[in-house]
């Protein structure tokens, strides 16, 4: 079984390499994919062995996930991973979140930080939150409310399923659209613990908890 | 009065570029005529503003002042609505050129 990882990129030269570093020896291949990025981040993905596509300009996360998603189809893979350049998600994880797919068991595994491993210094604003847009992923979105992450990027799924889920959002709303297409469709799914490190860093480059407006908008207005 | 001179004087500029933009098929014979419309509906409202009155009373409003207050209100927010979809849709189709442009060569393995 091929398992590619796909890890957008926006200005992460500083950190990208340390996340290459941790995720390369999980996987059979990295995608890399530099959304517009004015910085060296190319470069240092390049030197990393990963392969590189490119934005022409920046298009956004959600965006920049579908375009690495659609590369490692064309490379042929059979699991893809979804993880963050910012090093927030733990490579060490990246096993257990492919296992199930690797046994048969289910489509697709999203991480969870709501599943007993607790969040590292994850703000209590940032926790009320992400509880709000639960009850929102529910109430609005018809996303189960077993789905205890509503705003997870760690995820993977199968080729199947990444040739089904036609997800759109080009910015942050992506998470709750993959999470509303995998839940209404007959794909099989399930959670498992992820750990996060929050650092000031992260935070400071990571959402702002006002983007929250922006996503339920995108939501909104955002139709097929 | 001044202000009913300035407006009739712009609302004829208006026509007048819209007519001008319809002969140089920059917009459609239809959506001049739309615009055409919507030019004289503001002139008469500015001729004869008593006639918004009228219209206002049947709507169950005072004023023909409040009623065409109330009723831009509601075309600018249906206006401006229509302009995020229209928005939401062309950055859509922008993300689909850069991502077509930067899977250009990759090259299709077969996947077994």
């Amino acid at each position: 079984m091929k398992v590619y990882a796909v890890i957008p990129a926006y200005n992460e030269a500083s950190r990208i390499g340390g996340t290459l570093f941790g995720v390369r020896p999980f996987v059979d291949g990295v995608i890399v994919v530099d959304d517009g990025s004015t910085d060296e981040t190319a470069g240092v993905a390049r030197e990393s062995g990963a392969t590189i596509i490119r934005h022409a300009i920046n298009r956004g996360q959600g965006a920049a996930l579908r375009t690495g998603t659609d590369a490692a189809l064309r490379l042929g893979a059979d699991v893809i991973v979804h993880v963050d350049a910012d090093g927030q998600h733990d490579p060490s994880l990246i096993p257990s979140i492919i296992q199930p797919i690797k046994e048969g068991k289910t489509d697709v595994v999203f991480g969870s930080r709501f599943l007993g491993l607790l969040p590292s210094d994850m703000p209590w604003s940032r926790r009320v939150l992400l509880r709000a847009a639960r009850s929102f992923n529910s109430l609005v979105m018809g996303i189960p409310r077993r789905v205890t992450d509503p705003q997870s990027g760690m995820r993977a799924m199968t080729r199947e399923a990444a040739l089904l889920v036609d997800f759109r959002q080009d910015r942050m709303a992506h998470c709750s659209e993959i999470l509303r297409l995998v839940t209404r469709s007959r794909l099989r799914w399930l959670e498992v613990p992820i750990r996060v490190r929050y650092t000031s860093e992260s935070l400071a480059k990571g959402q702002r908890s006002a983007d929250a407006l922006k996503i339920v908008w995108q939501l909104l207005i955002g139709g097929r | 009065m001044l202000i009913q001179i300035v407006l009739i004087s712009s609302l004829v500029l208006a026509l007048y570029v819209t007519w001008r933009r319809a002969t140089q098929g920059v917009i459609s014979w239809r959506e001049a005529l739309g615009w055409s419309v919507l030019w004289v509906i503001a002139g008469v409202i500015i001729l004869l503003p008593q006639t918004t009155t009228t219209v206002a009373n049947f709507f169950g409003v005072g004023r023909g002042v409040d009623f065409v207050l109330y009723a831009s209100v509601v075309t600018l927010f249906f206006l401006v609505f229509k302009i995020f979809l229209t928005l939401d849709r062309v950055e859509r189709r922008l993300t689909d050129v850069v991502r077509k442009d930067a899977l250009k060569e990759l090259p299709e393995q077969k996947h077994e």
